[in-house]
């Protein structure tokens, strides 16, 4: 097994003889060291919450950014390497820009991940467009929004591979997380319930204590479209769990 | 003296440089129009080709089926028209795949303006219309100039006689002009009677316009062609 590996695992497009693709499954390894993600679809919008490692009490929390705004109807949380998160989430943000100016529509959620899974797909082409990577990117999304399907949420890992998800939880506390959303997930839960649930699950898969500066967390609605907690919003929600 | 001054003039123009000329472009006349009811659009044009004072055909629609709930009206020069529709079947099949859903006529209108405004220093020669029924089911007319202006009107003709059908309009269906009347909304059976007549008169005056109407009917069940004469001299 070594011996296969050690083989097989240079080149980013080298099957291996099982048919495997070692450095994009690295890649998916790399997201398991990432700090935990979390989002959840209601029917009444989807809510994405993650935690941030505050590694030193000299670090300005406020400066780690893991939720971004893709545009007004969408939002993506990021685990792994922030930096190729950013890339990624460029990449989305000028698809759902260049879609509305085209078709002077909102693009589905659906459409911005693909856009992105094809972005996420171009590594280790030589003749790709500047911007490919030259290895898998380590990240993997979370993106959650509203489109004329409703709410809805989807995940994306390395290896370009998106699923639309109830909810779904990514990073370092996946496994223990995305089993209790299992267990709290149902179909008529509403988006208060979601963000309580979504705190609560963070706080148990946590290393820290969770508080309002280590958290970040942001829904897509259909009223107010995107919207990031403030700290005020965050202590609410906090004080209840 | 001044009859040497005329023999260099002469002797000059003789040597002057020429200048070619080519143009790309011809008028193949042609009127479209198009009409929005509550939940209806009808969108008409005559099937008239010419060049000059020939008739290339007198079978030729000048409106598009793009989808299920929108139709095109086009005319100006044919073979721009030619291209034009080719490109926008292509990008509607690949936004179809792309995004999994029937693209609206609202997104159609914004496709076509960005596509023409890509042509704004070799444009397109083609006055479009686009009408159909939007997201919320109800009538839509999109006008378009030949570089991608656009904007959402009730009802407009485009083409060779579109300077006579318009003011029409305006006083039939816009009630311009007019004193004391009630506004009533457009029915499907009045647009339809409207359109013919206008089209009548039209082809009267317009030697552009002529030989036959075919007039498209966009409701939720999709699209209805008739076809009616006109005169063909």
């Amino acid at each position: 097994m070594f011996l296969t590996r050690s083989e097989y695992d240079r080149g980013v497009n080298t099957f291996s003889p099982e048919g495997r693709l070692f450095q994009v499954e690295y890649a998916i390894e790399a997201i398991k060291l990432g700090s935990t993600a979390i989002g959840i679809q209601t029917s009444e919008g989807v809510v994405l919450a993650v935690e941030k490692r505050v590694t030193s009490p000299l670090i300005e929390a406020a400066s780690i950014e893991k939720v971004f705004e893709i545009d007004e109807h969408i939002g993506c949380a990021m685990s792994g390497l922030i930096a190729d998160s950013r890339t990624l989430i460029d990449r989305a943000r000028v698809e759902a820009q260049n879609h509305w100016f085209t078709y002077n529509e909102k693009m589905s959620v659906e459409s911005v991940t693909q856009s992105v899974s094809n972005v996420a797909l171009q590594f280790g082409d030589d003749d790709a467009d500047p911007g490919a990577m030259s290895r898998p990117f380590g990240v993997a999304l979370l993106f959650a929004g509203i489109d004329r399907k409703g709410p809805q949420l989807y995940h994306m890992d390395p290896s370009g591979t998106f699923i639309q998800y109830d909810a779904k939880a990514i990073g370092s506390g996946s496994e223990g997380a995305q089993q209790a959303l299992q267990d709290v997930y149902h179909k008529s839960m509403t988006l208060k319930e979601a963000c309580k649930s979504a705190l609560t699950i963070l706080k148990q898969v946590m290393e820290e204590k969770l508080n309002s500066t280590n958290v970040e967390m942001a829904k897509v609605t259909p009223e107010k479209f995107f919207h990031m907690f403030s700290k005020e919003e965050l202590e609410d929600v906090i004080k209840d769990i | 003296m001044t009859s040497v001054l005329s023999d260099i003039n002469q002797e000059e123009s003789h040597y002057a440089p020429k200048q070619a000329y080519f143009n790309p472009y011809e008028q193949n006349g042609g009127t479209v129009l198009a009409v929005a009811g509550e939940d209806f659009s009808v969108i008409a044009s005559d099937t008239r080709l010419s060049q000059g004072f020939s008739i290339h055909t007198r079978d030729l629609p000048k409106t598009y089926k793009l989808t299920s709930s929108t139709v095109l009206g086009a005319c100006g020069f044919h073979g721009d028209t030619l291209t034009l529709t080719k490109i926008l079947q292509a990008r509607l099949k690949m936004y179809e795949h792309e995004h999994n859903k029937k693209m609206s006529t609202t997104a159609v209108a914004a496709m076509l303006s960005t596509m023409l405004y890509s042509r704004r220093f070799f444009p397109f020669y083609v006055y479009n219309i686009v009408a159909g029924l939007d997201e919320e089911g109800k009538g839509c007319v999109f006008s378009f100039d030949p570089v991608g202006s656009y904007e959402r009107e009730t009802y407009r003709a485009g083409g060779s006689a579109s300077a006579m059908l318009q003011p029409l309009l305006d006083n039939q269906i816009g009630f311009k002009n007019q004193h004391g009347v009630t506004k009533t909304p457009l029915s499907q059976e009045k647009a339809i009677k409207l359109v013919k007549d206008v089209f009548i008169s039209a082809a009267e005056r317009d030697i552009y316009t002529g030989d036959a109407i075919v007039l498209n009917l966009i409701t939720k069940d999709g699209v209805k062609v008739e076809t009616f004469p006109l005169r063909r001299d």
